[in-house]
This record gives structure tokens, sequence and C-alpha cells, in this order.
């Protein structure tokens, strides 16, 4: 049941960003903002896959690298969505849903096909609150990061003054800009819990905060970078164009540092 | 007489050249032209996109060449080009019916960057009224502008050509709007206070900008500018202090010089740390650097540079440009058609002159053998001239008709030989009467709908 839902989900997510991508490429105002219905409608599929999730295993394995990813990207899309509503930004649909995918595609090759499979079990709550809290953060940084990549490319063809496509109106620099500090405004606060609560969690598991593992060291040097970045963006004032080359970097960093050295590891 | 227009525009020379032939003040270069002798008549038109000679003369091949060294010499020194670049590539130059075309055509903004853009039509009626005050338009001019600014209302009316998004102006919001979200916690900042930035003041009005700065090198019309738009007035000196707090710029300002550059282009940034600039410089020659568009967060756009908005703007108003380029060859056979019975005018009158010279020679042979008294006399002589002009009326008015068609020629060569008025001698007809409107056929009073 987990994985079906996770495949419909991410046949919906994959189904969003080819409409956005043809929207765009036709262009077609409407199948843009029909894309953002339908990365709605996933998010909704994704979310009942997480309640089927909780209901099949007790405690939820979210410590699952698998699970911890599909947190990640129903919190990412869940954040994009809420500030939708707010900002200008549907053709976003066509980064956002491509990325979605991948990660729910991910998840669902790598879910036991039985939900009563085992996963690793823990004693405490920290666990849980880590991943929530850093997949809650990673979420909102990867947002960040690409209103960043849309900001560059915007700002690009503003800088070379090619004409905009058909009627379709893309992101303004301005709303892709507010974006990327609205993340990162909400997106380091969530990390930072995410990082204590790990922290916590190899208290509680070791009897010491710091272990020196692999883990333990790049999530604490992406999250050192990420204060640099957040200093440099709201005490610094530097300008948009950094802070959008700032969360892109950021966030590649946080990939590596967190996913990366997990694989390696 | 032929018409010939030379000049450079938007597709045939880049800004760079354009902004070297920009003329402040047309007369003197008009009365210099008609003066040489080789132009009849001249009106100079010369605006951020173009600028062109339209000239009637008797001498066509003198006349192109007086133009082309008009461009080279009079205007600007060709060696002020870059190496390699060849004045002759970039000027065109239409003849008689194509001259008459691009006359109208430009009238009716279907020549412009911006098809559609109202503009255009006040620079050629101050281009046309210059000419005018420079004693270098005649009746001939006089009508074809006239004939062109009628053709370019009838397009305005009867089409949806200037319905969206119409001038320069108006696509400089357009681009502002792909920068920033609202306008509503915007400041602009305008330089200038001609036409151009009247309309960029109604858009941004428009658009709901909260606050707009007007400055000008003439500080009063500035201020003649803000006060009907709630803006505030400054004069060129404050622009340092006043960049620092525009998210958009506008310039379109007389000059030779850039009056904003990259160094305070940077201070304005350090003091806005770092949100972004949008400047649209409409100015030819250009007033901002163009090295300011590679500083972070600024956007700068020149006149050329909105050539690719333009196009796609023309590309959705295929349909209504269809339309107006019907409405506009209409008119211009109207003009065509005007222009073509003028060849009916020196036959005419040589018929009255004719007719004239027959009645009084007549009259006064008359008179001496009748002896009448002076209320006899004027009866008399009232008689005549009324039996001379209801036997004219019917092939004058004949004749004027005819002279409107292909075939109108035979017409008047026919009247020539059955009235026997090249064997004769008419006083009163002079040879530079010839292909001259009639008195009654002189320039139609000025248009007084300029807005």
């Amino acid at each position: 049941m987990i994985v079906l839902f996770h495949e419909l989900t991410a046949a919906l997510y994959l189904a969003a960003g080819l409409l956005a991508g043809v929207g765009l490429a036709a262009p077609a105002p409407r199948l843009v903002r029909a894309s953002a219905l339908v990365l709605a409608t996933g998010a909704v599929v994704h979310g009942i896959a997480f309640a089927a999730f909780h209901l099949a295993a007790e405690p939820p394995p979210l410590t699952d690298l698998p699970a911890a990813v599909s947190l990640m990207v129903w919190l990412g899309v869940l954040f994009y969505l809420a500030l939708l509503v707010r900002v200008r930004i549907a053709a976003l649909v066509v980064g956002v849903a491509p990325l979605a995918f991948l990660g729910v595609f991910f998840a669902a090759l790598r879910f036991p096909h039985s939900a009563e499979a085992p996963f690793v079990g823990v004693e405490s709550s920290w666990p849980h609150a880590h991943v929530l809290l850093a997949s809650a953060g990673f979420g909102c940084l990867a947002v960040a990061s690409l209103a960043g990549i849309a900001f560059l490319a915007e700002d690009r063809r503003l800088k070379t003054k090619r004409p905009m496509a058909g009627r379709i109106r893309l992101p303004t620099l301005e709303a892709l800009d507010r974006v990327n500090a609205v993340a990162l405004a909400a997106g380091f606060p969530i990390l930072t819990l995410g990082v204590l609560s790990g922290l916590l969690w190899v208290d509680a598991s070791t009897g010491r905060f710091w272990t020196g593992s692999a883990h333990e060291t790049w999530s604490v040097i992406a999250w050192a970078v990420y204060a640099g970045l957040v200093a440099a963006r709201f005490w610094f004032h530097h300008g948009s164009r950094r802070a959008a080359v700032s969360a892109i970097a950021g966030f590649g960093f946080l990939l590596f540092a967190v996913v990366g050295v997990g694989l390696l590891a | 007489m032929r018409l010939v227009v030379v000049g450079m525009n938007h597709r045939t020379a880049p800004l760079e050249v354009r902004e070297r032939f920009a003329v402040a003040d047309p007369a003197p270069h008009l009365a210099k032209l008609v003066a040489s002798g080789e132009i009849d008549e001249a009106v100079l038109l010369s605006t951020c996109n173009r600028v062109e000679v339209v000239t009637l003369t008797r001498q066509l091949d003198a006349a192109r060449h007086r133009l082309r060294s008009f461009f080279r010499r009079d205007l600007a020194g060709e060696a002020s080009l870059a190496p390699g670049t060849s004045l002759d590539g970039m000027l065109f130059e239409y003849v008689d019916g194509a001259a008459m075309g691009q006359v109208f055509r430009v009238a009716a903004s279907l020549d412009s960057m911006v098809v559609g853009e109202p503009q255009i039509l006040g620079q050629m009626k101050d281009a046309y009224r210059a000419a005018v005050g420079a004693g270098a338009c005649g009746p001939i001019l006089s009508r074809l502008f006239q004939s062109a600014f009628a053709a370019a209302k009838r397009v305005r009316s009867e089409t949806r050509i200037g319905e969206r998004p119409v001038s320069v102006a108006r696509v400089a919001v357009d681009l502002a709007r792909q920068i920033f979200e609202s306008f509503e916690d915007k400041t602009a900042l305008l330089v200038g206070a001609g036409e151009m930035i009247e309309a960029a003041l109604e858009a941004l009005r428009g658009e709901g900008v909260s606050a707009i700065r007007v400055a000008n090198r003439t500080r009063a019309h500035a201020e003649t500018v803000a006060a009907r738009f709630a803006a505030t007035s400054h004069g060129l000196e404050e622009l340092p202090s006043l960049l620092a707090q525009a998210d958009v710029v506008l310039t379109c300002i007389a000059g030779d010089a850039p009056v904003l550059g990259v160094s305070q282009f940077a201070e304005a940034l350090r003091a806005r740390r770092g949100r972004p600039i949008f400047v649209i410089d409409i100015g030819v020659p250009r007033n901002v650097d163009a090295g300011v568009n590679r500083l972070d967060s600024v956007y700068l756009y020149d006149i050329d540079d909105l050539a690719g908005v333009a196009a796609a703007n023309a590309e959705e108003r295929r349909h209504e440009t269809t339309l107006a380029e019907a409405i506009v060859l209409e008119e211009q056979q109207r003009f065509d058609g005007w222009l073509a019975a003028l060849k009916a005018v020196p036959t005419i009158r040589h018929l009255r002159a004719r007719a004239e010279a027959i009645r009084q020679g007549e009259l006064q042979r008359s008179l001496q053998r009748l002896g009448l008294d002076e209320g006899q006399r004027q009866g008399v002589e009232a008689l005549t001239r009324s039996i001379v002009n209801k036997l004219l009326h019917a092939p004058v008015s004949r004749l004027r008709a005819e002279a409107e068609r292909e075939e109108g020629l035979a017409y008047l060569e026919a009247a020539r030989v059955l009235f026997a008025l090249d064997d004769a001698f008419v006083p009163g007809v002079q040879d530079t009467d010839l292909e001259r409107p009639e008195p009654s056929e002189g320039p139609p009073p000025e248009d007084t709908d300029e807005p």
C-alpha cells in the first residue's frame, strides 16, 4: 500500500513537471496553472502515503533513508505550495515537480514491498524529531535553491535582453528573491533544530554529544556554512544575485554533507 | 516634381550610429537644404528611432546626391563612425510612390519599433511645424503631411492597433513587471520632461507607482510635468541622491554625453543594499553609460534593446496591422490622386488665361464702338465673364477629374490641341507656376487636434 501510494505520488509529480514544461514551452498559461493543481494533488496522495505509513508500522520508521527522503520531498512540496498561495511562482513547478518525482521514485524503489518489513527501530523520540526537523529544513532550503536557479536564469535573460516567451508570466526577480529569503529564514532555524535534535539523539544513544562520525561532522560543517550564508544575506545585505548563488551552493553542499556522505559511508 | 525620402531608422542603423545623427533643432538644416537649389521643399524628422528627410525636388539626381552629402557632411562627419562602417549601407532612399508610402506608414506608426505607438504622430507634427516655421515646407509637402496625419488618425480610430501596448513607455513598464512583483512600494525616477517622459509618467501612475520623481536640466519644465502627475521635481544635480531611492529609472533627455555613469549606479547600489534598479534609456544619444548593465542588480535597456519586445508585440497585432495598412493605402491613393490632378493645373491656367484674354480683347473692341455709360459697361462686363466661366466650367472640371486617372494625360493633350494652348502667348502664366497647386488648392488649415 505504501509503495503503491508512493508510486502514484511519483506519477502525479512527474505529470505536474511535464505539464509545467509543456505549458512553458507552448506557451500555455492554463497548463502551467494546471500543473500546480496536479502537484497539489500529488502532495495530498503523498500525505495519504505517510498516513498509511504511520498506520502500518509503529513507531513510523522515518530514520530509514528512503523514508527520510520521501518526508523531505513532501515537506518541501508543502512549503512550496504554501508560498504559491502568496507569491506568483506557479512556473517554478517545472523545477519543483521533477525533483519531487526523483525523490519519491527513489524512495518507492528502496522501500520494502511489505509494510511489515523490519525498519531500524528507535527507542526515544529524538530520532523522529531529528528526521522531521532536518527534512523540513532540507525541504525549505531545496525550495530556496530552486528559486535561486530560477533567479539566475531570469537575471541572465533580462541582462541579455531576450524577450519573454509569449504570454507566460514567469516569476518576477523580486518574487524569486522573496521566496529565497523566506525559505532561508524558515529553513535555517528548522535545520538548526534538526542538527540540535540529532546531537541530542546521539547523546541519548551513546551518552555523549559528539562521536566524530562522518555524518555528524559534515552535518555540522554544512550548518556552519548556512549560518554564514544567512549572515551574509540578512546582516551584510549581499545583493539578490549573490544570495541566489549562495542558496544554490549552500544546498549543494548540504546535499553532499547529508545524503552524499551517507551514501559514501 | 519628385518626392524623395532619405534617412536611417532602427532597422537600417544601430543606435550608436543613429545617436550621432540626431537633430535637436531642424530649422537651420532645413533652411540650408532649401537654399541649396536642388531641393524645393523639405521636412526633417528626428526621433529616437529615425532621422529622415522628406523632400520635394525638380532635380532628382542632384537632390539624391545632396541628401546623402547632407547626412555625410552636415549632420555628422563620417569620420566619427567606427572604422569599416559605411554610411551608405545604413541610409534608405525612397522616391515618389515609395517615398509617399514611407511618410504615411511612419505617421500611422506602422514603421515604428513598437507598432501602434502614439508618440510618433506628435513628433511628426512637430517636425512639420518646424519645417513650416523655417519656410521649407510648401503646399505639396504640406498636403502630404496633412494627408498622412489624417490617415494616422483613421488608423487609430478604426483599428485596435493602439490598444495594447502601445508605446515605448508601456513596453518599459511591461519589462519592469518582469522584475518587480508590485509597483505600489516602488519609486520611479524620470530624467527629462518631454513627451516620452509624460507617457511614461502616465503608464507608471497607472501601475500604481507610489513615488515619482522628475529630474530635468531646466527645473521649470520638470515642475510643470511633475505638477500634472503629482510627482516631485528636481534638478539634474540631485541625480546621485535620487538614484539611491529609485527602483525604476527612465531617461530621455537631450545631451551629447551620458548623465548617469557606472560610478553613480555603483554608489546607489551600495546605498540600496543591492536592491535591483531597472533602467530604461530612451535618449538618443544615450543618457546612461552602457557599462551600467554589467553591474549586478542593474538591468539597463536602451531604445534598441526594446526591439525584441516590440517584435513580439507586432506579432500579436499582425491582424490589426493588416487593417491599418489598408487604411494607409486608401489615404495614400487619395493623396496620389490629388498630386496627379496637379498635372492639370498648368493646362487649366493656360485655358483660363486664354479665354480671359479673348474676352478682354473682344470686350474692349465692342465697348469702344457701342459708347455705353458706366452702368451698362459693368453689365456687359459681368455678362461676358459669366459666359466664359460657364463655358469653361465643364471642361475644367473634367480635366481635373481625368487627371487623377492614368489616361488623364490624353485629355490634357486634347485640350491643349483643341484650344491651341501651346501656340498662343498667354499673358500672366509663368513657367515657375507649372505643377503648383492653384490658390484654391493650397495647404489645408493646420491640424488643430494636436494632443
